[in-house]
Order: C-alpha cells, then sequence, then structure tokens
C-alpha cells in the first residue's frame, strides 16, 4: 500500500549518503501520494507539497536530528498547521446551548446525533434532540430508536412536511423543558439541491444555534471541498465531525473540508454503536493520512 | 445535469488530446523545415510528446475522484496505446490521439460480462433474489426503493427482506418506502437474525408466486470482521441470484478498499452508484469498475424513485469524451 511506498521513501532518504535535490523531490512525490490516496483536495496537496519542499529544500536539520527526520518533522508542522495543535470542545456556557447538524445524504447526521446526546448525557447535562428530517422516510424512528434506551427525550413529527417550523417549534418545547443541550438534526442534501440549501439556511436563521455542526463521510472524495464550502455560504460552520474512521478510509476529504470552511474537527466517528465517538486527536489523524498508522 | 457533470471531465482530456496533438505536429513542423518531409511519411507519437500532459491528466483524474491506482493504470494503457504510434503525416492526428484515450477508459470501464437485468430476471427461476450490500450510508434502503418501482414498472412483483435488523429506524425507513411504491416488507424484529428473514421473504414469494426479492442489509465497514461474516451468511442462506454492491459516487480512493474486500467476502455481480446528482464527477465508477471488473447497472440520480437510470459503458465513455467521430 501507499503508506509501505512512504515509509520505504522515507527510509530512502536515511539509507543515502547526502540528500540532494532529485531525493527530496522524489520524497516529495511520495508524500504527495499518499495525500492525493488518502483524499486530500487535489490543489490542496500541491500547495501542502510545494511548501514542504521549499522547506526541506532551505532549512537545515537542528543538531541531532537527521535529514530525513526533519522532512518528517515539516510534513508533520504542515499539516497540523491545518489541524489546528489539539482538540477544541464544544463549549456548554449559556442555558440552553443549541447545535445544529448538517451534512451531505448518509454523512452519518442522525447516528451522530445521538452519539453526541449521549456524550453530553454521560457528562451530567440534560439534553433534548429535535428531528427536522422531514424528508428521509424513518429518520425520527431512527432517532427515537436510539435515544429512548437512555430516556434523551426526542422532538420530532413524521407527519409534518414543514422543517423550518418543526426545528423551531423543536427548540420552543426543550426551552420550557429545562434542558441545558438542544441538538438538532436535520435532513441530508448536497450543493446541487439548492432548495434544500435554502431550507437549512432558513432554519439556521430562525433557531440561531450557538453552533453549526458540519458531519462529514470520512471517506468522501475530492467533493468534500466543494460541498464544504457550499454548507459554508449558508451558514456559519463552526466544527466538523468526520465519520465512519473505523473503515480504511484515511479520512483526507475532512481535511479538505477544514481548508474550505475554516471550522476545526471537533470528533470523529469510529463505529455504529452510541459510544463511538472519540474527541479528535491531530497526530493521530495525520499519521492516518500519511497511511503511517498509529504512533 | 449528469451531461453537465461529466462535462469536466471530457474538457479535460479533450484539452489532453489537443496538448498531444500539438506536440506531434511541433515534429512534423520540425521535419518540414528540415526538409525531411520527402523521406519520411510517418510521424512517431513519442513518450516526451504525451509526458507533460499526461501529468495534467492524472491531477484532472485524480480530481475526478478517480483512484491513484486506477489513474496509474489508465495512465500506463494511454502510453501503451500511444507510444511508438505512428501517424500518417498531414492526417488529423486528434482521432488517433482521441481513440487512445477513448480505448483506454472503456477497457477500465468494461466489465467481462454484461448485463440484461430484465432478461435475467425473465428466464430465471422464480423467485429472482436481489441480495444489496455496502458501506453505511451509502443509499442501499432508498435504492432498493427505486429499483422496485422500476422492477414494477417492468411488469414484476416485488418483496423485500428487511434484513437491516441492526440500524435504528431502518425498518421503518423501508417501510414507508415499500407502502409508496406498493410493495410489501417482510419483517422481522429488530435484533432478528438477518438471514432468517430474508429466509422468510423468498418462502413468501415462493409460495405467492413473486417475481423478485430484494434484501436489504445493514451497512457495514469492510473492517468489521463479523459484519462481514454476517453478510458471508446472509448470502449463503439466500444463495442470491445477483449480490448488488451500493457505492457512494462522492468516495474517493477509500471506495477502492471498500469494494475490494466485499467482493472478496461475497462475490459482486453488479455495482449501483448513487449520489451521482451531488456534483460527483464520476470518478468512482471507473474505480469500482476497476476494481471488481462487474458491471455498473444503475446510477441514482437523486431522491426521488424515478432517480435511478440504467448504466451504459459507452453511453458513459460518450458522455466524458464526446460521440465517436467515426
Amino acid at each position: 500500500s501507499l503508506g509501505r511506498a512512504l515509509s520505504n521513501a522515507l527510509k530512502k532518504i536515511a539509507r543515502a549518503g547526502s540528500v540532494d535535490e532529485a531525493l527530496v523531490k522524489e520524497v516529495v512525490r511520495d508524500i504527495q501520494r499518499a495525500l492525493l490516496q488518502a483524499d486530500v483536495n487535489v490543489r490542496l496537496v500541491l500547495k501542502l507539497t510545494k511548501e514542504i519542499q521549499r522547506r526541506a529544500l532551505e532549512e537545515k536539520p537542528p543538531a541531532g536530528i537527521s535529514k530525513k527526520e526533519h522532512i518528517i518533522k515539516i510534513v508533520y508542522e504542515e499539516l497540523t498547521k491545518f489541524l489546528g495543535t489539539e482538540a477544541k470542545p464544544i463549549e456548554i456556557k449559556e442555558k440552553p446551548t443549541v447545535l445544529l447538524t448538517v451534512g451531505v445524504q448518509g454523512s452519518g447526521k442522525t447516528t451522530t446525533v445521538a452519539k453526541l446526546a449521549r456524550y453530553f448525557q454521560k457528562r451530567g447535562y440534560k439534553v433534548g434532540v429535535v428531528c427536522s428530517d422531514t424528508w428521509r422516510p424513518g429518520a425520527y424512528h431512527q432517532l427515537k430508536q436510539l435515544l429512548d434506551p437512555y430516556h434523551i427525550e426526542v422532538f420530532g413529527d413524521p407527519n409534518e412536511k414543514d422543517a423550518v417550523k418543526l426545528a423551531k417549534e423543536g427548540v420552543e418545547y426543550f426551552k420550557t423543558r429545562d434542558v441545558d443541550l438542544i441538538i438538532v438534526d436535520t435532513a441530508g442534501r448536497h450543493k446541487e439541491e439548492k432548495d434544500l440549501i435554502e431550507e437549512m439556511r432558513m432554519i439556521s436563521e430562525e433557531i440561531r444555534p450557538h453552533e453549526v455542526i458540519l458531519v462529514i463521510d470520512g471517506t468522501i472524495g475530492q467533493q468534500a471541498y466543494n460541498q464544504a464550502l457550499a454548507f459554508k455560504e449558508a451558514t456559519p460552520i463552526g466544527s466538523i465531525i468526520v465519520t465512519k474512521l473505523d473503515s480504511s478510509a484515511k479520512g483526507g476529504g475532512a481535511l479538505s473540508a477544514v481548508a474550505a470552511t475554516g471550522a476545526p474537527i471537533k470528533f470523529i466517528g469510529v463505529g455504529e454503536k452510541i459510544d463511538d465517538l472519540e474527541p479528535f486527536d491531530p497526530a493521530r489523524f495525520v499519521s492516518r493520512l500519511l497511511g503511517l498508522g498509529d504512533i | 445535469m449528469v451531461v453537465e457533470m461529466l462535462g469536466k471531465l471530457k474538457e479535460k482530456l479533450q484539452s489532453f488530446i489537443r496538448r498531444v496533438e500539438e506536440n506531434v505536429e511541433k515534429e512534423e513542423d520540425e521535419a518540414k523545415k528540415k526538409g525531411l518531409l520527402d523521406k519520411i511519411l510517418m510521424i512517431e507519437i513519442k513518450e516526451k510528446d504525451i509526458e507533460e500532459a499526461l501529468e495534467d491528466l492524472e491531477l484532472e483524474l485524480l480530481e475526478a475522484d478517480v483512484a491513484l491506482e486506477v489513474v496509474d493504470e489508465l495512465k500506463d494503457r494511454i502510453k501503451r496505446n500511444l507510444v511508438g504510434k505512428k501517424v500518417r503525416i498531414g492526417t488529423n492526428k486528434e482521432k488517433i490521439i482521441e481513440e487512445a484515450v477513448r480505448k483506454a477508459v472503456l477497457e477500465i470501464l468494461t466489465p467481462e460480462k454484461k448485463m440484461d437485468l430484465l432478461e435475467e430476471i425473465k428466464k430465471a427461476e422464480k423467485p429472482y433474489v436481489i441480495l444489496f450490500v455496502g458501506f453505511n450510508g451509502s443509499g442501499k434502503t432508498t435504492t432498493i426503493a427505486k429499483l422496485a418501482h422500476w422492477l414494477k414498472k417492468n411488469g414484476f412483483s416485488v418483496v423485500i427482506a428487511a434484513s437491516d435488523t441492526f440500524r435504528a429506524g431502518a425498518i421503518e425507513q423501508l417501510e414507508e418506502h415499500a407502502k409508496k411504491v406498493g410493495v410489501k416488507v417482510i419483517k422481522h424484529k429488530y435484533g432478528a437474525d438477518p438471514a432468517a428473514v430474508a429466509y422468510d421473504a423468498i418462502q413468501h414469494a415462493k409460495a405467492r408466486g413473486i417475481d423478485v426479492v430484494l434484501i436489504d442489509t445493514a451497512g457495514r465497514s469492510e473492517t468489521n470482521r463479523n459484519l462481514m461474516d454476517e453478510m458471508k451468511k446472509i448470502a449463503r442462506v439466500t444463495k442470491p441470484n445477483l449480490v448488488i454492491f451500493v457505492g457512494d459516487s462522492l468516495a474517493g480512493n477509500a471506495i477502492v478498499e471498500q469494494a475490494r474486500q466485499f467482493n472478496q467476502a461475497v462475490k459482486i455481480d453488479g455495482v449501483i452508484l448513487t449520489k451521482l446528482d451531488a456534483d460527483a464527477r464520476g470518478g468512482a465508477a471507473l474505480s469500482i469498475s476497476h476494481v471488481i471488473n462487474a458491471p455498473i447497472l444503475f446510477v441514482g440520480i437523486g431522491q426521488g424513485y424515478e432517480d435511478l437510470i440504467p448504466f451504459d459503458e459507452r453511453w458513459f465513455v460518450e458522455k466524458i469524451l464526446g460521440e465517436e467521430s467515426a
């Protein structure tokens, strides 16, 4: 696999007597391929690797550090520049705090909403969940089924067709129920579905969430950037959750979404069970992108 | 709408063709200047004529979500088809270059076996059983509803097995769809054995003389050994006539590993690609075809029941390369 190809390239540097420009270029190209195979946006990869190459050629490694180690360090630094050095938590300052989740069909919003609700309930908060998905049959049942065992209340109406009205009524309802946190789930939509993007904008304006969370599928490819951009233009994306990282997907599309929205990744989804939600760890994510495994 | 989306890839391929053509023409001009034209009749396409253009094409293909290993394969094939090729001086090179690119794309896209689903169902013993498998969120349940609608339109009776007994809301989702397209759902409770549900649906179809059984299964990750084993068990019990892999057109390189693992666990006979209306560039189609060598049967282009259209390789290639000039 590419992870192996990459570490082979790095070994090449380690073995080489002297590190010349041709060798650096070769390694940079291998890194490029690793990132492309991880589905990082092509333009972003070119920009990143250009900077990596420049630094690798210009910078002298500090004493005691080999050229190889130095190049790896540069790659890490450049990538983590995008991702932020540490995980930023979702803050619950106001009562109630309102979170709105958005994303493309099948990205995992509903499951993620349930996971988030459970995550905060376990930490002592009282949580209410609003289902405003009027599109996908079974959406309300899905949330109920996920959250009933934890006695987390779900507001919704499978017969209501007006998503904006549902979201608004749901938030109003929970405001009278003394909850700390209200999480609003929405229907899946993509950037070509202009009506749905407009609906999302209206929901966001109507309920004025403290934070809009973009839920993005870890397997998404080059369209991640444009999709994320379209979402950001309609609502102020405040954070990102990357799902399905329990698969072999490397999640590079998510990095592109970060670049498009300027929003940090706060959680990752690592399975289907309600507890399969982890706070984001930039270092692990970068090694995943480069196919290096956990280090 | 699909035509418009794929137009982008078409533009890139055409620009590749133009660039190679220009390079070859440059050589022709040089030969002319040197007064060699009386001596030679043919110009050979050399590696250096296509190299730069090929590198740009690589980026464009990657942006179109063609997986890296498939891009490499395509590049190899284009190179093989072009380098060393002799073109008669003064003739139109565009056609020759385009033909080489078209051939490479078509080779990647065309599986060994073609399939006419309606014919297959007609000639098979009743019921014809179709098992749907795929990764989470790829669109299996919605696709099943669309396919049930399409089969009914073509005169077949259909029953659906709610064998996703795991994901919350899955059974309700399927039931609501089925009600709308007028098809019966055979279901058990959540947590029930998916293979048993599918088996019941097949028995039901046998008793009532129903033509087609569609089996919805839970989404699963290719890395989850238990769920992959469960899928194998469903396949063993139901002995499906057809296993369909439902893949997301928005997926990038990840789809290659997914498709490979699923194909290894249960042999995939056909593919349905979903969400092609999400401005997907169609690269996933090339990637999947290359990895599992099974035909793409349909593409999903929206959330309505009519938004499922039969897929044809030649149609796809024509859409991305323009109609054959011959």
